[in-house]
C-alpha cells in the first residue's frame, strides 16, 4: 500500500523537480544576462554607459594567433587580452592589482603560498563552467617544457617552477619555491585556459598547433569580454559581446557595453591616422607626436588626449661585450674608451635631453636619467639626479680621462685618445623607427661639439638586433624597451648581466664588474624582499650604481598619445598596455541604437 | 606543341633556380623571426633556443630546403612561424585579392590603352597627340607611392569613397547586388591608382607600334582600295603591331601578384603586398620565399602566354620554330 501510495507522489515530485530543473537550466540558457543567485560578478566603478553598437579599431596588421601558448607579437597578445582573463589583473590605471577571476587570495606569512579563491559561477565564452581543474591544466600547460610557451619563464623561480594544486573546485595552491616579491602580478596575463578544449590537442601534442586565426568561432572560446566572431583574412577580425561575462557596472548591467568589437588590419601609421579622421574607427593609440599635433590642429568630432609619459625608456649603449680573440684590433681601440666610466658619463653629460623632447617628440615626453621610465608611478628613484646638459662637465671628464683635443683634418677641433688618435664612432639605429633615428642625429651633433665623429648608421630592425645580440659588430646603439608592468620584474633581465637584454654585455657567465655583480645582487635580493619598502630601498640603490656607471645613457620617454571620437563613452586611455583597450569592456557609443537589449 | 614543351622546361627551370636563389637569399639575411623576442626581458635565452630549434631553423640551409621543397610538393608550401601555420593558405587568400585588384587593372589600363594608342597614332604628331603625350609623360613621372597617396588624400576630404580595405564591415548582410556595388567602391581607389600609373607606358607602346605601321607601303596601298578607316586601324595596322604589344601583354601578366604590392600596403588592400612586407621585416622566411617562387611563376607563365600567342600571331616565328 506504501509504495502504491508513494509512487504517483515520487513521480509528481520527480516531474516537478525535473520541470523546474528544465525550466532553469532552459532560461539560463536563453537568457545568460540574467544572473544567477551564485554569481560572483566583479562590479566596476566608473560612468554607467549603453549598451549596443559596434566598436571599430585600427591594428597595424594582422594579430597571427589566438593561442596565448604562442603569441609572441604585440598584436596578437592585445586580440588575446580582450577575449581571455586572468585571476588577478593589474588594473592599467592605477597600475595596482585588482581581483579578477580570483575573487580573492591569501598569502602565507612564509610568502611561499598563495591560496586563490574563483569566482562562484564562472562560465567560459561557449558557457561552459570554469573549475579549479581548468587553472591545474593551464599552469600544467604553460610549465610543459615541450609546449616552450613564453609564459613559462615566468612561473619559473631560482630555477624552479612553481606548483599548483587544487584544494576544492574554487581553491586552488600555488606554492613558490621561494618568496618572491612581485606577489599577485604574477599573475596578470596568465590568461586561463578552457580545459574542454585544449585537453586533447595538449594529450595529442598539438596544443601549439591550434588557435589560428581560421578557427571556427564556436571552437574557440575564453573569460575576457569579446569572443571570436568571424576572421577576415588580411581585412578584420570581429569579436562578438561574451554574454557570460563576469564584470557589471554599478547598477548591475552586464558587461561589456558594445555588442561588437571590430579589429581593422592596416598596415601603416599613416593609413591608421585616416581611417580615424574620416571616422571609420572610433579610437587611435600609440600616435607619434607629429600625427597628434596633426590631428589635434583638425579636431573634426573626435578628442585628443595626452596621457602622459610612458613606460617606454629609449637609450644609448656601447659595446661593452668581451668578444675575446674575435674582437678585431679597432673595436679593441674603441672599446677601451667605451669602457673608461668617464667617458660614458662625458658623453652622458653632453647629450642635450630636452632638444630630444622638444625636436623629436615635440615638447610630448619626458627626458630620461634612469632606467624607471616617468610613467611608472612607484618606483622611480626621486633622488636620482638630473643634472643638466655641460659640456664644460663633460670636457673635464674626457680630460680627467686622458684624452685630448687637436685639429681634424679640416681644422676643426677633434678629440683624441691618449694615444693621439681621433676619438670616431658609429650609432645603430633602426631604420624603421623614425623618431630613434632622430634621437641619433641629434646626439651626433651634441658629441660633435666634444670633438667627437659619430656616423649614424640606420639598419633594418631585425640586422640591427642581429649586429646587436648575436655578432655583436657595433660600436654604440640607440634602441628603446616599453616596459610591460611597472612592477621591475618586466625588466629583470636588463638588469641582470646574465639577462639576455643586457643589452651592452648580454647573457654573461660572471659579471663583468664590480658593479654589475652589485646590481645583480641587489636586484636579485629586491625580488625576494617580502614589503615594497624594502624593495623599493634595494631597486633605488640599484638605479643609482646604474646612474653612477651609465652603461646606458638614457634619453627620453615618449607621452601615450591617443584620440577618441567624441561618441566614445569611459575613453581613459592608461600609460600601460593595452593603452586604449584596457578598459574596453566600459567603453560604450554614446549614440549607440536605444534597441539594444539591456 | 614542341615548342610549348621546350619554353615549359626552360620555365620549370628557371622557377628552381629561382627558387634556391630565393631561399639562399632570404635565409641568409641577417635575424631570424625569433629576434624580437629578445627586447622582451620577460622571454628567457633559453625559450628562443627552443623556438629555434622547434621551426628547424638550427639545421643546415640544405636540410631545411629538401624540407621545404618536399613542403612545396604537398601543397602546404612551407610554415609560418608567425601565423603557425602552414604558408598555402595564408598565400592562396590574399593571391585571390590581389589579383581581384590586379586583373581589373589590367583589362581596364588595356581596354583605354588600345583604342587611346591607336587614336594617338592616327594623330600622330598632331595637336590632340602631343597633348596626350604630355599627359602620359606626366603621369609617367609621379611615383605610384605620390598617386595612391594624392588618391588617399582626396578620398578622406571627399568622402567619396572608403579609405582601404577590400570590403565593408556590413558585408555579408548585404544583398548580391549590394556585394557587388560595395566591392566595386573599394576596389575604385586602388585600381584607379594601378591604372594610372600603368596606363601612360600601355598608350606610348600601342601608339609607337600602330605609327610605324601606319606608314607602311601595304598600309598606303590598303587605304588605297578603299578599306573602312575603321577596319584598316583595327583589324590590320593593329595586328602587324602587335608583335611588341604581346610582348608587353605577357610583361603585364607576370607583373599581375607583383605589381601592386605598394599600393596595396599604402591602401590597406587585403593582398599580397602587406603579408610580404610584414613577412620581410619579421623574417618569416617561408611565406617570403613563397611570395617569390609565386611572383616568379606568374612571371614565366606571362612569358610563356606571350610566347605562344607570338607564335599564332606571327608566322616567322612558326617557321623559324620548325626550321629547328
Amino acid at each position: 500500500m506504501k509504495n502504491r501510495r508513494a509512487g504517483p507522489h515520487w513521480r509528481r515530485t520527480f516531474l516537478c523537480s525535473f520541470a523546474l530543473l528544465f525550466l532553469s537550466l532552459g532560461q539560463a540558457a536563453a537568457s545568460p544576462q540574467q544572473k544567477s543567485i551564485k554569481e560572483e560578478l566583479f562590479v566596476l566603478p566608473g560612468e554607467v554607459g549603453k549598451r549596443g553598437g559596434r566598436l571599430v579599431f585600427a591594428l597595424r596588421g594582422e594579430p597571427k594567433t589566438l593561442n596565448p601558448l604562442i603569441a609572441a607579437d604585440t598584436r596578437s597578445r592585445e586580440v588575446i587580452g580582450i577575449m581571455q582573463a586572468d585571476l588577478v589583473h593589474i588594473n592599467r590605471a592605477t597600475q595596482l592589482t585588482e581581483p579578477a577571476l580570483a575573487k580573492s587570495w591569501k598569502i602565507s606569512p612564509d610568502g611561499l603560498q598563495y591560496t586563490i579563491v574563483l569566482r562562484h559561477g564562472l562560465k567560459f565564452s561557449d558557457g561552459q563552467p570554469l573549475d579549479a581543474d581548468d587553472v591545474l591544466f593551464t599552469f600544467r600547460v604553460y610549465l610543459d617544457e615541450n609546449v616552450h610557451a613564453p609564459q613559462r619563464d615566468l612561473l619559473i623561480i631560482s630555477g624552479k617552477p612553481i606548483t599548483v594544486r587544487k584544494l576544492d573546485a574554487r581553491t586552488v595552491v600555488f606554492r613558490l619555491p621561494k618568496t618572491y616579491g612581485v606577489g599577485e602580478r604574477l599573475f596578470d596575463g596568465l590568461a586561463i585556459l578552457p580545459r574542454h578544449l585544449l585537453e586533447k590537442p595538449y594529450q595529442e601534442g598539438k596544443v601549439s598547433q591550434i588557435g589560428t586565426l581560421a578557427t571556427a568561432a564556436n571552437q574557440w572560446a575564453g573569460l575576457g569580454p569579446f569572443r571570436l566572431k568571424e576572421y577576415v583574412a588580411g581585412q578584420r577580425l570581429v569579436l562578438e559581446r561574451n554574454p557570460y561575462y563576469w564584470k557589471t557596472d554599478v547598477n548591475g548591467n552586464r558587461l561589456p557595453y558594445a555588442d561588437e568589437l571590430v579589429f581593422l588590419f592596416v598596415p601603416n601609421a599613416d593609413a591608421q591616422v585616416l581611417k580615424f579622421q574620416s571616422g571609420e574607427t572610433d579610437a587611435i593609440a600609440q600616435l607619434s607626436a607629429e600625427n597628434f599635433s596633426v590631428l589635434s590642429r583638425q579636431l573634426r568630432g573626435y578628442t585628443m588626449v595626452d596621457a602622459g609619459p610612458g613606460l617606454e625608456y629609449n637609450f644609448l649603449f656601447f659595446n661593452l661585450n668581451d668578444l675575446g680573440e674575435k674582437t678585431s684590433p679597432e673595436l679593441t681601440r674603441k672599446q677601451k674608451w667605451f669602457r673608461e666610466v668617464r667617458f660614458r658619463q662625458a658623453v652622458s653629460a653632453a647629450v642635450d635631453r630636452e632638444a630630444i623632447v622638444r625636436l623629436v617628440y615635440q615638447g610630448r615626453g619626458t627626458p630620461l636619467w634612469g632606467l624607471v621610465a616617468p610613467g611608472n608611478r612607484r618606483w622611480g628613484n626621486e633622488e636620482l639626479a638630473h643634472p643638466p646638459r655641460s659640456l664644460e662637465r663633460a670636457r673635464a671628464l674626457l680630460k680627467d680621462a686622458g684624452f685630448s683635443w687637436g685639429n681634424g683634418p679640416n681644422g676643426e677641433s677633434s678629440l683624441l685618445d691618449s694615444e693621439g688618435k681621433p676619438v670616431e664612432f658609429s650609432i645603430l639605429t633602426s631604420s624603421t623607427n623614425a623618431d630613434r633615428a632622430k634621437m641619433a642625429t641629434l646626439i651626433q651633433d651634441d658629441l660633435k661639439q666634444l670633438g667627437m665623429r659619430v656616423q649614424v648608421v640606420p639598419l633594418e630592425f631585425r640586422s640591427l638586433l642581429d649586429r646587436v645580440t648575436q655578432t655583436k659588430e657595433y660600436d654604440a646603439c640607440v634602441m628603446g624597451i616599453a616596459s610591460y608592468d611597472a612592477d621591475p620584474n618586466s625588466d629583470i633581465n636588463v638588469w641582470l648581466s646574465s639577462g639576455g637584454t643586457h643589452l651592452w654585455n648580454p647573457s654573461q657567465e660572471h659579471p663583468a664588474t664590480a658593479w654589475e655583480a652589485e646590481i645583480d645582487r641587489l636586484i636579485s635580493e629586491q625580488m625576494i624582499a617580502r614589503t615594497f619598502a624594502q624593495r623599493k630601498k634595494l631597486y633605488d640603490r640599484a638605479q643609482e650604481i646604474l646612474a653612477e656607471n651609465q652603461p646606458m645613457i638614457f634619453l627620453a620617454s615618449p607621452d601615450i598619445l591617443a584620440g577618441a571620437k567624441n561618441s566614445l563613452g569611459n575613453f581613459q586611455p592608461a600609460v600601460l598596455e593595452p593603452y586604449v583597450l584596457w578598459n574596453v569592456e566600459q567603453l560604450h557609443l554614446k549614440n549607440a541604437p536605444e534597441n539594444a537589449p539591456r | 606543341m614542341r615548342f610549348f614543351f621546350r619554353r615549359l622546361r626552360h620555365a620549370c627551370f628557371l622557377l628552381f633556380g629561382v627558387s634556391i636563389l630565393a631561399f639562399l637569399f632570404t635565409t641568409l639575411a641577417p635575424g631570424n623571426y625569433f629576434d624580437e623576442m629578445r627586447l622582451n626581458p620577460q622571454i628567457a635565452p633559453e625559450t628562443m633556443a627552443a623556438l629555434r630549434a622547434q621551426y628547424q631553423l638550427d639545421r643546415p640551409l640544405p636540410v631545411r630546403y629538401v624540407s621545404w621543397m618536399n613542403s612545396v610538393l604537398h601543397g602546404q608550401m612551407g610554415f609560418s612561424f608567425a601565423y603557425n601555420s602552414p604558408v598555402a593558405p595564408i598565400l592562396f587568400v590574399r593571391a585571390r585579392n590581389t589579383l581581384l585588384l590586379t586583373i581589373t587593372a589590367t583589362l581596364i589600363a588595356w581596354g583605354i590603352a588600345l583604342p587611346l594608342g591607336v587614336w594617338s597614332a592616327e594623330r600622330f604628331g598632331r595637336l590632340p597627340d602631343r597633348l596626350l603625350s604630355w599627359a602620359t609623360a606626366a603621369l609617367l613621372v609621379i611615383p605610384d607611392l605620390a598617386l595612391a597617396l594624392g588618391l588617399l588624400v582626396l578620398t578622406v576630404r571627399t568622402g567619396w569613397f572608403p579609405t582601404g580595405s577590400m570590403t565593408s564591415l556590413d558585408f555579408g548582410s548585404l544583398s548580391l547586388g549590394g556585394k557587388f556595388r560595395d566591392l566595386a567602391l573599394h576596389m575604385t581607389l586602388p585600381v584607379a591608382a594601378l591604372v594610372l600609373s600603368g596606363l601612360p607606358l600601355l598608350i606610348r607602346h600601342v601608339r609607337a607600334a600602330v605609327a610605324e605601321v601606319l606608314d607602311a607601303p601595304f598600309m598606303l596601298a590598303a587605304r588605297g582600295h578603299g578599306i573602312p578607316r575603321r577596319t584598316l586601324l583595327y583589324r590590320y595596322a593593329l595586328r602587324v603591331a602587335a608583335n611588341p604589344l604581346i610582348s608587353l601583354f605577357g610583361f603585364s601578366i607576370g607583373a599581375l601578384l607583383s605589381g601592386s604590392l605598394l599600393v596595396e600596403v599604402v591602401m590597406s588592400w587585403p593582398g599580397l603586398g602587406p603579408l610580404l612586407l610584414e613577412s620581410i621585416l619579421s623574417r618569416d622566411l617561408y611565406v617570403v620565399i613563397d611570395g617569390v617562387l609565386f611572383s616568379t611563376m606568374f612571371l614565366v607563365s606571362g612569358n610563356l602566354i606571350a610566347d605562344i600567342l607570338l607564335y599564332w600571331a606571327d608566322p616567322r616565328i612558326r617557321t623559324e620554330s620548325a626550321a629547328r
